[in-house]
């Protein structure tokens, strides 16, 4: 299990998590809404470790995120896909797939390279291989981003608005892959603006509003009348959304 | 023949000069690299006090002229400490000394080239900050600095010529005595700075090769 327990986190004077708390159970997809600035990546970063907690505990099965020699152990059980996909240039996509894999899991290269390629033909990407990034378009980058992620066979994807530098096309052909993982049953966190996705695969969606987790429904709850859209932030955030 | 005539042996002891020119050169940028490096991974490393240390002594370094420190090491660390100093010994430690702040510049800069975002990628996949260093950060830093590199070396082959004030015998120095004997200043500088330049150009043709290769095997965009 992944569990946030009264995580705050400031940067100076701003607090932009302010007591959250979430619990995603394996086989999950657990969507995170929420406005602008409302503090969902900056909660994203916190579970992978790349921001340091000002208050609270953050545990991926077990292993505290805070504890230096846990956070080793709980960064091997999450795989994070990135807004701006953040692959490494001077390494070709093969390459950006099995680093971790080969460096942090210590796996033999030859196996860990056949699932790489696996993967990559698995997104329709077995034809680049040996390319760069700076030699894909937007959405094979963010495909490439999906299977470094998942060459980690991570038991928590974590997803910060993969889709939200691609143009609908190529949204769609992530959005593709993203539902064919929620089929196969892989946990996600799933902070995204694609209001219309998120309803079709996620289990949960929570909403964020100034660093506060104010809803934590059921999707068909969330979106009935009587359950998220009972709260006046969430029916406006959810009417906006849809109208842009 | 004179005493003042230009001799074959003059060819050898050009030479010479230049070996010692060219070993000073090598040996101290060997020793400057080595310590640049070390200086930048320590500061990557965030090392508590170390960083400030390093960062004031290369201020000083590259504040103040190659000769002065040349001084303070022959004449003024010997006085302090009661040790002996060779001439080549002082120019050895001042010269590592200065490229090494150069150098420390040039891997800082190098260094932070590298987009955070890959970096917090990487750490957030689990790689410890010495992966990231070997993986992530090395082989595009040092595609980044090859450029930068060679012309720091190029200047450093001609600041060797310095060493000469304290009777180094390198190639400055052999053209100094020479000068003396023929009084023929015109064609021994002449002489001494094709010989110099051609060096210069050697360092600066194996840097651009270099950096071609590096740039080859990186087919990227970006840097
Ligand atoms: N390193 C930082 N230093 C200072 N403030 C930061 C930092 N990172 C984030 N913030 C602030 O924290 C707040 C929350 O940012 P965060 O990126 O988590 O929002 P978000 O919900 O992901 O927004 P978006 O939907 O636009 O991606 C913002 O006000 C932002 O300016
Ligand atoms: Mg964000």
């Amino acid at each position: 299990m992944l569990k946030v327990e009264n995580v705050v986190k400031a940067f100076g004077s701003l607090t932009v998590l302010d007591g959250v708390s979430l619990a995603v159970h394996p086989g999950e997809v657990v969507t995170i809404l929420g406005s602008s600035g409302s503090g969902k990546s900056t909660l994203i970063r916190c579970i992978n470790g790349i921001e340091t907690l000002d208050g609270g505990h953050i545990t991926v099965d077990d292993f505290d995120v805070s504890k230096p020699r846990e956070l080793a152990e709980a960064r091997k059980r999450s795989g994070t896909v990135f807004q701006l996909f953040n692959l490494y240039p001077h390494m070709t996509a093969l390459s950006n797939i099995t680093l971790a894999p080969i460096e942090v899991l210590k796996r033999p290269r030859a196996e860990v390279e056949a699932e790489g390629r696996a993967l990559l033909a698995s997104v329709g990407l077995a034809d680049k291989i040996d390319v760069y990034p700076a030699q894909l378009s937007g959405g094979q980058r963010q495909r490439v981003g999906i299977c470094r992620a998942l060459a980690m066979k991570p038991r928590y994807l974590l997803l910060d608005e993969v889709t939200s530098a691609l143009d609908p096309e190529m949204t769609s052909e992530v959005l593709d892959i993203l539902a064919k993982l929620a089929r196969e049953g892989t946990t996600m966190v799933f902070v995204t603006h694609e209001i219309e996705f998120a309803r079709r695969i996620s289990h949960r969606i929570v909403f964020l509003e100034k660093g506060k987790l104010i809803t934590d429904l059921a999707t068909a709850e969330f979106f009935s009348a009587e359950g998220g859209l009972a709260l006046p932030r969430v029916a406006q955030f959810l009417s906006k959304m849809q109208k842009a | 023949m004179r005493y003042a005539d230009f001799t074959p042996y003059d060819l050898v002891l050009l030479a010479q000069g230049l070996g010692v020119t060219l070993w000073v050169f090598l040996v101290t940028t060997a020793i400057g690299l080595v310590i640049g490096l070390a200086w930048g991974i320590i500061r990557f490393y965030r090392v508590p006090l170390a960083t400030p240390a390093i960062d004031f002594v290369s201020e000083f370094l590259k504040n103040s002229p190659v000769l002065v420190q040349l001084f303070l090491v022959y004449f003024g660390v010997p006085g302090l400490m009661h040790v002996d100093m060779t001439p080549v010994f002082a120019a050895t430690i001042t010269l590592s000394a200065n490229t090494a702040a150069f150098i420390y510049v040039i891997v800082v800069s190098a260094i932070e080239s590298v987009g955070r975002d890959q970096i917090e990628a990487a750490r957030a996949f689990g790689l410890s900050r010495w992966q990231v260093l070997r993986h992530i950060i090395a082989p595009q830093a040092i595609a980044f600095s090859a450029g930068p590199l060679t012309a720091l070396l190029v200047n450093q082959l001609q600041v060797t010529s310095l060493i000469s004030v304290i009777g180094v015998m390198d190639l400055a120095k052999i053209g100094a005595n020479l000068n003396l004997r023929t009084l023929k200043p015109f064609v021994v500088w002449t002489v001494v700075g094709a010989l110099y330049y051609v060096a210069a150009k050697l360092v600066a043709l194996a840097g651009a090769r270099i950096e071609a290769r590096l740039r080859a095997h990186a087919v990227f965009r970006g840097l």
